[in-house]
């Protein structure tokens, strides 16, 4: 769930591995907009937690006090158009966001990667049909195609992610492959290769490392994309189903109360956009730190 | 041509994922026997696949025939897919305007005044931008214009039904919400092209020369910086197209992107084919202006 903080974390504990780390760490450290963002998430990520034993009021309590009331000292947030409190939903619905962002990322990278690997290190047939597939895929709407994946395999949290995974997995895949490309007409491969690596040793032990650093940039970016298509999903009813709480999905009970009751869709709109926010700020902190030179 | 390929690719992949769906928007307690296989004979749902692809492809290919909505009955998708394809043009197209123009007018200023205060406001405001969802910048908008200060555009952007224009005053929310996003990465990519072309010789010859200040920058410098800017035209048409989903249903616009979400929790699955394929085949006419685009800004382009 934790992979914004468990990458700044693994790049504090292995400082004398790598100077490339180190040198990111610290260039990152001095990035006050990421360092707000990283602790932003952390936080997130903590209260998702949370959620998980403990929250206000039962997420799916009904009637804890008069419908569409306001903040006050006992909901914090207010109560929604069932008098559900809001901020417990809206402990729960990070969960979600998180899961729905963390394991399309997982998943895209066990896509993306490997595929773009080999189809730019082998290059030859493997690759035009990788290309192709993937220039077929770049000219369909994404999420109308996930809204038809979803549709077809049922509103569940897995067949979200699995619908977000299949049309989103390019990124990862082009980004690798471009990668390979341009790697594995280096000297060190070429050296590896003269010294009789295998294939396997050759992709993940030589190749892989040296693209680590914009593949973690594109996935700390790929993230808040997965986020707001979930909220998209959801938004359009055909996301998680209720009565599991999703931003999106109170953004859109909040709507119809907009006239009256302007903090139910308040409420899960900031906490969206804080978080995207949060991950596009850390998202370029970590390319600003991974990759000097594109730097102004 | 390579457009027809990957529109009728598209489609099929959608016909055939969809037709093996169980369940059928036809079926109803109130339907048995006879009459429920009459109506599957209708549609024509009796056949095999193989068969109904086949005469949807024909459809399709020799008549522009997209078939008949399966909850309206009688109901062409062709007509209907058509006109809300020119409502939801119309908004996206406002959207467009505003998203290109916005976005290279940010992008010069931040360039020209980099590292002020002007810069860090435009380059901040543009995450922010990037990062709200569509649907909250519209309720935004909404809770701003129309519920606090109702007076001033006394809800006039709610879009009337059945209308084929909508006047600006109705117009302008939706196209900003949808657009607003995509400004923030126009402009963003706008300032760093421009940052690095302003530094370019043949700008300093020009300031050498004389020129005026704002002849350099339009006329030299952003010709040259929007090439970069046009390779996501094509991602960014498809992100309104996208976007344009979530702001039809949001405010009501009759369009595609209503039609196609209606149909998807209405189980309609003839529409959502037929909306489906005319969303790919605007993915692809899109596609192709932005390649004919490049030769426009850039003469060193050319095809074939």
């Amino acid at each position: 769930m934790a992979t914004a903080a468990a990458v700044v974390v693994a790049q504090e504990l292995e400082p004398e591995q790598a100077s490339l780390w180190s040198d990111a760490w610290r260039r990152l450290k001095r990035n006050r907009l990421a360092l707000v963002a990283s602790v932003y998430l952390a936080l997130l990520v903590v209260v998702a937690l949370v959620a998980l034993v403990w929250t206000p009021y039962r997420m799916s309590a009904i009637g804890l006090a008069p419908t569409y009331s306001g903040p006050s000292a006992a909901h914090l947030l207010g109560v929604d158009e069932l008098g559900r409190d809001i901020l417990s939903r809206l402990m729960v619905g990070a969960q979600i966001s998180l899961v729905v962002g963390v394991g399309t990322q997982l998943l895209v990278l066990a896509v993306g990667v490997p595929l773009g690997l080999i189809a730019g290190y082998y290059k030859g047939y493997l690759d035009t049909v990788l290309s192709f597939l993937i220039n077929v895929f770049y000219g369909i709407p994404d999420v109308l195609l996930a809204m038809i994946l979803v549709f077809i395999l049922g509103p569940s949290l897995t067949n979200i992610i699995v619908a977000i995974v299949a049309t989103r997995w390019m990124d990862m895949a082009r980004l690798m492959r471009g990668q390979a490309l341009s790697l594995r007409e280096r000297e060190f491969v070429e050296a590896g290769r003269a010294a009789g690596a295998k294939p396997l040793k050759m992709l993940f032990g030589h190749i892989l490392p040296n693209a680590l650093g914009p593949i973690i940039v594109q996935a700390t970016f790929g993230i808040p994309s997965a986020i707001l298509f979930e909220a998209f999903l959801s938004f359009l009813g055909v996301g998680v189903q209720p009565p599991t709480p999703s931003w999106g999905s109170m953004a859109n009970e909040g709507v119809q109360a907009i006239q009256y009751a302007p903090h139910m869709v308040l409420a899960p709109s900031v906490a969206l956009s804080l978080t995207l926010m949060a991950f596009n700020f850390l998202g370029d902190g970590l390319r600003d730190a991974l990759d000097p030179r594109s730097r102004r | 041509m390579l457009i027809g390929f990957t529109v009728l690719a598209v489609s099929s992949i959608v016909f055939l994922l969809i037709h093996r769906l169980p369940g059928d928007a036809l079926f109803s307690e109130k339907l048995r026997g006879h009459a429920y296989a009459e109506l599957l004979h209708h549609y024509g749902l009796d056949q095999p696949l193989y068969t109904q692809y086949w005469n949807f492809v024909v459809g399709v290919v020799t008549r522009g025939d997209l078939g008949e909505s399966l909850v309206n009955r009688g109901l062409k998708i062709t007509p209907l897919v058509i006109r809300e394809t020119a409502i939801s043009a119309q908004v996206g197209g406002v959207a467009l305007i505003f998203t290109v123009g916005l976005g290279i007018v940010l992008g010069v200023f931040a360039a020209i005044r980099q590292n002020t205060w002007i810069d860090y406001l435009l380059t901040t405001t543009s995450v922010i931008g990037y990062s709200m969802p569509n649907f909250v910048i519209a309720a935004l908008l909404i809770l701003v214009f129309g519920v606090w200060l109702q007076n001033v555009t006394q809800g006039t952007f709610f879009y009337q039904l059945g209308g084929w224009k909508g006047d600006i005053g109705q117009l302008w929310l939706p196209a900003f919400a949808l657009g607003f996003p995509y400004a923030s990465i126009v402009a963003r990519l706008t300032r760093a092209s421009m940052l690095e072309v302003i530094r370019q010789d043949y700008v300093r010859t020009a300031r050498a020369k004389g020129l005026q200040e704002s002849v350099i920058l339009v006329r030299h410098a952003l010709r040259n910086a929007l090439i970069p800017v046009i390779t996501i035209l094509g991602p960014l048409v498809i992100g309104i197209i996208t976007g344009s989903v979530v702001i039809e249903n949001f405010f009501g616009i009759p369009g595609l992107g209503k039609e196609f979400a209606q149909s998807i929790l209405n189980r309609d699955y003839a529409i959502v084919i037929g909306v489906f394929t005319m969303y790919a085949a605007m993915v692809g006419v899109a596609n192709l202006l932005v390649d004919l685009a490049y030769v426009f800004i850039d003469p060193r382009i050319r095809y074939g």
